[in-house]
């Protein structure tokens, strides 16, 4: 019976764009923050139905067509908990835009809606081609989103986000016609039991897994990233950051374990790209003199950490990658919001603007302080048992790939460290905003301004969430174990994409 | 046989180069370009394979594969919808050299 309940994460949220049409963007805004706590509820109801079943897989045909030709709709624990988690994280970041007025530009909640939609779907596909289409449906309102808010510069940056984007669809869809060619199918069910040793085909899908390292943005393929998410509004980038990367991530686990059988052979070139993600990524923030352009460069740091499970491969190293994966997603949503926030009550995220808000905003100052611990991986918040996790799976490899590794999580915690100062003393630290210059003040930033307890709840809601995971990390830890199982045995996942 | 993979060739290299100018307009040609090369691609993957005419030949055997076509129809129009929001946006701001106008900046705010 759940099994034909599937379309609707992807139907509920597109039947509410349209009303879009009809509705003005006041009375969208309900449903704009509601589509993604529904999908936080499915997401959490598919999760409990997946471990009461002993992680069983659901799977729909939809139309009831013959399975190859019928989209396919697929829910494993691993795709449950990447709906649960990043229907929390946006429902936070809508709810920020819904507060800090950005939700009342026209068509701004039918944007955000198609948005959930396209996720939804990408996540629970069970089909290359169609992984294709969702990634458009994703990134088609992305493109007007970038360019409706922020600050001028979107305009610019709104083209290169377009080509680049574009050319990688293009990339990834030779990718599926390559994979089509070769294995006569792009249904991920029929490719798992596809010849993985043979190179033809490897060749193929690794376009479509290049297409996707793009999109998520694996060093040497990121420049893209730091340049194009800072110049949208706070909102918008803390969005962007949960869905985009992030879906591009989970496509990569998916495809790298159920289609390449995890692909040994790739270990070295995975462990080399992962290694440079986490240190280019942790050390390109020093040069940065913008809140969210530092924060940017910590979420390529952040992708390192995530392929690092996925590049280690055992039962471990997948468990704990996705665990740092829903960490990731908590965590900077917590912190772009936080420095959204700062940047609706004192219309700037530059560090020459902005001084002494330790005191000023002490909530604000407590939630990007522990939230960047918890990047560095300090407790008290689930970042700890992310690089614990990290570390203790990287410990079963050997040799060489032991000590770059080991030395390159390191390196690069101690590069988050620095950011995490650096954003420190450019933000909190300080005189008093009263005692700048005033050529060095925003105009218009009265210096009674204090940020309203509202546009800071968003971002503590994400924070409380990781704090809880430090506490009680244990039915999270399953739950990514359990996901772990599930891509190293794929043998359920094909018979349930493939079953009429 | 060998045409498609020569086509291909031949539109890949024309979008890549098309792709390094400065202009908009010239990137969304060289887009257009390459998404065609990628038509190709995945006709290739399963059209030329059978292709007759899909006139007085009963059964499905001598038929094209009609699931490529599929997929180039759907990849078809999204590249139309995101090639005029990409016209659109060499049109804003006035002026289409990308290396330019990224730089104009803060102070408009």
């Amino acid at each position: 019976m759940t099994d034909s309940l599937l379309p609707l994460f992807v139907v509920v949220p597109l039947a509410m764009a349209a009303l879009g049409v009809v509705l003005p963007a006041r009375a969208m805004i309900p449903l704009m923050v509601g589509a993604p706590l529904l999908t936080a509820a499915g997401g959490l109801g598919l999760l409990v139905a997946h471990a009461e079943a002993g992680n069983e897989v659901i799977a729909t045909q939809v139309g009831a067509f013959v399975p190859g030709i019928a989209i396919p709709l697929v829910s494993d624990t691993l795709a449950a908990l990447m709906l649960t988690v990043t229907g929390l994280t946006s429902a936070a970041c809508v709810a920020f835009s819904a507060i800090s007025g950005e939700a009342r530009l026209r068509f701004f909640p039918t944007l955000v809606l198609m948005l959930t939609a396209g996720v939804n779907g990408a996540l629970l596909t069970g089909d290359l081609f169609n992984l294709f289409v969702f990634i458009e449906v994703m990134l088609l309102p992305s493109y007007a989103l970038i360019a409706m808010t922020g600050t001028w510069r979107r305009l610019g940056i709104g083209r290169l986000f377009v080509v680049v984007n574009l050319l990688t669809s293009t990339i990834l869809l030779i990718g599926v016609g390559l994979v089509y060619g070769v294995a006569g199918s792009v249904n991920i069910g029929v490719l798992a039991d596809a010849d993985a040793d043979d190179p033809r085909f490897v060749l193929a899908v690794s376009v479509v897994l290049l297409a996707l390292a793009i999109k998520a943005g694996v060093v040497p393929m990121h420049g893209w990233l730091p340049r194009a998410y800072p110049a949208t509004s706070g909102s918008v980038m803390a969005l962007f950051s949960a869905l985009h990367t992030k879906v591009a991530l989970y496509a990569i686990f998916r495809i790298h374990q159920v289609v390449l059988d995890g692909a040994e052979p790739y270990l070295t070139v995975l462990l080399t790209l992962v290694v440079l993600t986490m240190v280019v990524g942790s050390y390109g923030s020093l040069g940065e003199k913008m809140i969210r352009r530092l924060l940017s460069w910590q979420m390529v740091a952040g992708v390192g950490y995530i392929l690092l499970g996925l590049a280690i491969g055992t039962q471990l190293g997948l468990a704990a990658g996705l665990f740092y994966l829903s960490h990731h997603i908590l965590v900077m949503g917590a912190l772009l919001l936080a420095s959204a926030a700062i940047e609706h009550t004192y219309r700037s995220n530059q560090f020459t603007r902005l001084s002494g808000l330790m005191r000023r905003e002490p909530l604000l100052a407590t939630i990007v302080a522990l939230a960047m611990l918890s990047l560095v991986g300090f407790p008290p918040s689930s970042g700890f048992f992310g690089k614990v996790g990290i570390l203790r799976a990287a410990a079963d490899l050997d040799g060489v790939e032991l000590v770059v590794v080991m030395t390159a999580v390191v390196v690069a915690s101690l590069g988050t460290l620095l950011a995490g100062l650096r954003l420190w003393r450019g933000v909190f630290w300080g005189p008093p905003l009263e005692d700048l210059p005033s050529g060095d003040r925003e105009p218009h930033v009265s210096l009674d301004t204090r940020a309203p307890l509202r546009t800071v709840l968003p971002s503590a809601v994400l924070l409380v969430v990781s704090l809880g995971v430090f506490l009680a990390p244990g039915p999270v830890w399953d739950v990514t174990v359990r996901a772990a199982d599930g891509l190293l045995d794929s043998t359920a996942y094909a018979a349930e994409v493939t079953a009429p | 046989m060998t045409f498609l993979p020569l086509t291909v060739a031949v539109l890949v290299a024309g979008g890549a180069y098309l792709l390094c100018q400065a202009g908009m307009v010239r990137i969304v040609f060289g887009i257009t370009l390459l998404s065609h090369a990628a038509n190709l691609v995945l006709l290739a993957s399963g059209v030329s394979a059978w292709r007759t005419e899909p006139l007085n030949t009963p059964g499905a055997t001598g038929v094209a594969d009609p699931l490529p076509m599929a997929f180039v129809l759907t990849a078809i129009v999204i590249t139309l919808a995101v090639t005029v929001l990409m016209l659109a946006l060499s049109l804003i701001g006035g002026d289409d050299n990308t290396y330019l106008v990224p730089e104009t900046g803060q102070e408009h705010r």
